[in-house]
């Protein structure tokens, strides 16, 4: 016996989603960049680049270093400024059958603050992603993401200063990532998204000196799966709120690794790159694992690894 | 449109040169849009090392048999894997990817300046411009294993220099364009190779008042202007926006960049 249709919606923070496969804030460009490959509404969610209230010119290049099964990526935010995102970006998405989240990021607190507010005028944009933990940029970014008092500080400004879904972005690189996860479910969060890309380095041997022009980058793809696994598992156990998992997904394999950990919704970043249609394959292959795994709603896998009751039903 | 075959199939490969390979690949899609310039990026393994797909220039098409031909040098992991595919195998591809060279030309004379693997695009475009122009190529390489040969040449003159002296002229490509300057005017010229040269050329074509457009190399992820990492200085400063290689370039007028 098979499920003829499972049930793959879910829900984050109020914002409803056909399925739980989203893109990656910086892997997608603002939705354009993969439409020749399949279509933004059989996504669950867009999730664009980061936006600061500047334009930003990003890093030094070169910005890009492959590494066993990994990116190491220094792009710096780079970003045209949440003013031109409005007008010639997020227009287009209006019609794209699928909710539009904003990732945000700045170097103060305010900046923080003006991006969330400005977005919050825009009909298309149906939540924001809180950036609190770019590695790639010297001021903010990580910089709020490392503590867990200053990272409460900014969920508690954005959260006064829009009524739109709060997601925060936690770094990987931090001791205690449970920890960060309370303090900014205290400050207000509706949802937490993580790992972002976690610091590291590459030096080439040839020219004995490091690969990236910004000496360190965020490394991204299948390398850092297992600590995202870990992560969500150490972050869904602790928050009430929802969880979106990502960090190295390529397959649906990889996506039910990160829902059976906590996660309510994944996301593919580096895994595009890899493969054009990553996210699509994924929904596809996430409704064959519940079909022949007899499992009605998705929603009935989230946390399944740990929560013992759901566990004996499968 | 851009088309992502994930099974493409490999009709032929040659060595044209130590550790350089001459790739006939199915794509039919591809074939048919193709403009010279234009890149394809490629998956040769299904493992995760390497992770990314590798970005080749169009060396030509054969539209009537639905063939893409890349010519492509030995550098490590990722085209190590393509030599060793056999006929008959598949890769995994994207294309046609990026901004060709602008080459609706007819009745003019036309240069093209080539170093290293930088020939390859050129040698696209230059059959295409042949068509309904005069068109001189200079095509430089270290030595005589580096530089086209007969069969996948287009029929255009050609001026060879290799560094050793194996053939052609010894020493610069560079040098034997700035001579060929001297004597001709040409309509417009393309140059693809590295930095180094593509400096001289453009010094070159600014002295002597030519249109050029140079095709740009970057470290690319994505292909698809989705990651900004293949991002190239704009040359003018007070312009909003970046320069992508891998969507707005890889080829661009050569005022618009700042090698
Ligand atoms: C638009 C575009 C078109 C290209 N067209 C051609 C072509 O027609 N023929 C051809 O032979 N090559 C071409 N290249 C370069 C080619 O993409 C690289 O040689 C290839 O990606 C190397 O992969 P690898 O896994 O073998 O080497 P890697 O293991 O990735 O690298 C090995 C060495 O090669 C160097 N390298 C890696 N990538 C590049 C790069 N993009 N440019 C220069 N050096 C690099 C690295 O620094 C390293 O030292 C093109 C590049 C671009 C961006
Ligand atoms: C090229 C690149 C750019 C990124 N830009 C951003 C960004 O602007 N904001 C952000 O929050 N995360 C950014 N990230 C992090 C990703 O959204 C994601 O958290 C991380 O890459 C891990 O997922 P992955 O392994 O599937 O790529 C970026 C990652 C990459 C590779
Ligand atoms: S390679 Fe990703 S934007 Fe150009």
């Amino acid at each position: 016996m098979s499920v003829a249709k499972p049930d793959l919606s879910v829900e984050i923070a109020g914002i409803k989603m056909k399925n739980p496969v989203m893109t990656a804030s910086g892997t997608f460009g603002f939705g354009e960049a993969y439409e020749d490959f399949f279509a933004l509404a059989g996504l669950g969610a867009v999730v664009v680049k980061g936006v600061t209230p500047e334009p930003r010119k990003g890093n030094t290049m070169p910005r890009l270093v492959e590494t066993t099964a990994g990116l190491l990526n220094s792009i710096g935010l780079e970003n045209p400024g949440v003013e031109t995102v409005i007008k010639k970006y997020l227009p287009r998405l209006a019609d794209a059958g699928v909710p539009v989240i904003v990732n945000i990021a700045g170097n103060t607190v305010e900046d923080y603050c003006s991006v969330a507010y400005r977005l919050s005028s825009c009909s298309v944009v149906k939540g924001l992603e809180v950036n609190i933990s770019c590695p790639n940029v010297k001021a903010g970014g990580i910089a709020f993401g490392s503590r867990p008092e200053s990272a409460a500080e900014v969920v508690n400004a954005v959260r006064n200063h829009t009524p739109l879904p709060v997601i925060v972005k936690l770094s990987p690189n931090v001791t205690d990532i449970a920890e960060m996860a309370a303090a900014v479910e205290a400050a207000g969060a509706d949802a937490i998204s993580l790992i972002n890309t976690l610091l590291g380095m590459a030096i080439d041997i040839r020219t004995r000196r490091p690969k990236l022009g910004n000496i360190m980058g965020g490394l991204s793809g299948p390398a850092v799966k297992p600590v995202a696994v870990r992560m969500v598992w150490q972050v869904a156990r602790r928050v009430k709120i929802p969880v979106i998992g990502m960090g190295g997904i390529l397959t649906a394999e990889d996506a039910l690794e990160f829902i059976l950990a906590g996660a309510t919704a994944v996301a593919i970043g580096t895994g595009q790159f890899v493969n054009p249609r990553c996210c699509m394959d994924i929904v596809e292959g996430i409704k064959k694992y519940c079909e022949t795994n007899e499992i009605a709603k998705i929603t009935a896998l989230c946390g399944a690894a740990w929560k013992e009751e759901n566990n004996a039903g499968c | 449109m851009k088309y992502h075959l994930p099974e493409a199939r490999v009709i032929g490969q040659q060595l044209t040169g130590q550790g350089i390979y001459l790739l006939n690949i199915l794509a039919p899609e591809i074939a048919d849009l193709a403009q010279p310039g234009q890149f394809v990026n490629i998956r040769s393994t299904r493992q995760l090392d390497p992770l990314l797909r590798r970005p080749l220039s169009i060396c030509g098409v054969d539209r009537n048999e639905g063939l893409i031909r890349l010519w492509y040098q030995v550098v490590g992991k990722g085209t190590q894997l393509m030599c060793e595919l056999l006929p008959g195998e598949t890769l995994d591809m994207i294309g046609p990817l990026g901004r060709g060279f602008k080459a609706d030309l007819t009745g003019k004379k036309a240069g093209l300046i080539g170093g290293g693997m930088g020939i390859a695009p050129l040698l696209f475009l230059g059959g295409e411009l042949a068509k309904s122009n005069s068109v001189m190529a200079f095509f430089g390489g270290r030595n005589i294993e580096q530089l086209p040969k007969q069969g996948f040449m287009p029929k255009i003159p050609c001026q060879f220099a290799t560094e050793d002296g194996t053939a052609g002229y010894k020493g610069l490509v560079t040098d034997l364009f700035a001579k060929w300057l001297e004597q001709e005017s040409p309509d417009m010229l393309y140059a693809c190779g590295p930095k180094g040269m593509l400096v001289q050329v453009v010094r070159l074509a600014r002295q002597y008042g030519i249109p050029l457009q140079v095709s740009l190399e970057a470290v690319m992820a994505c292909g698809v202007g989705a990651c900004l990492g293949c991002t190239c200085a704009k040359s003018s400063k007070d312009e909003e926006g970046w320069l992508k290689a891998c969507q707005d370039g890889p080829v661009f007028w050569e005022q618009e960049v700042d090698l």
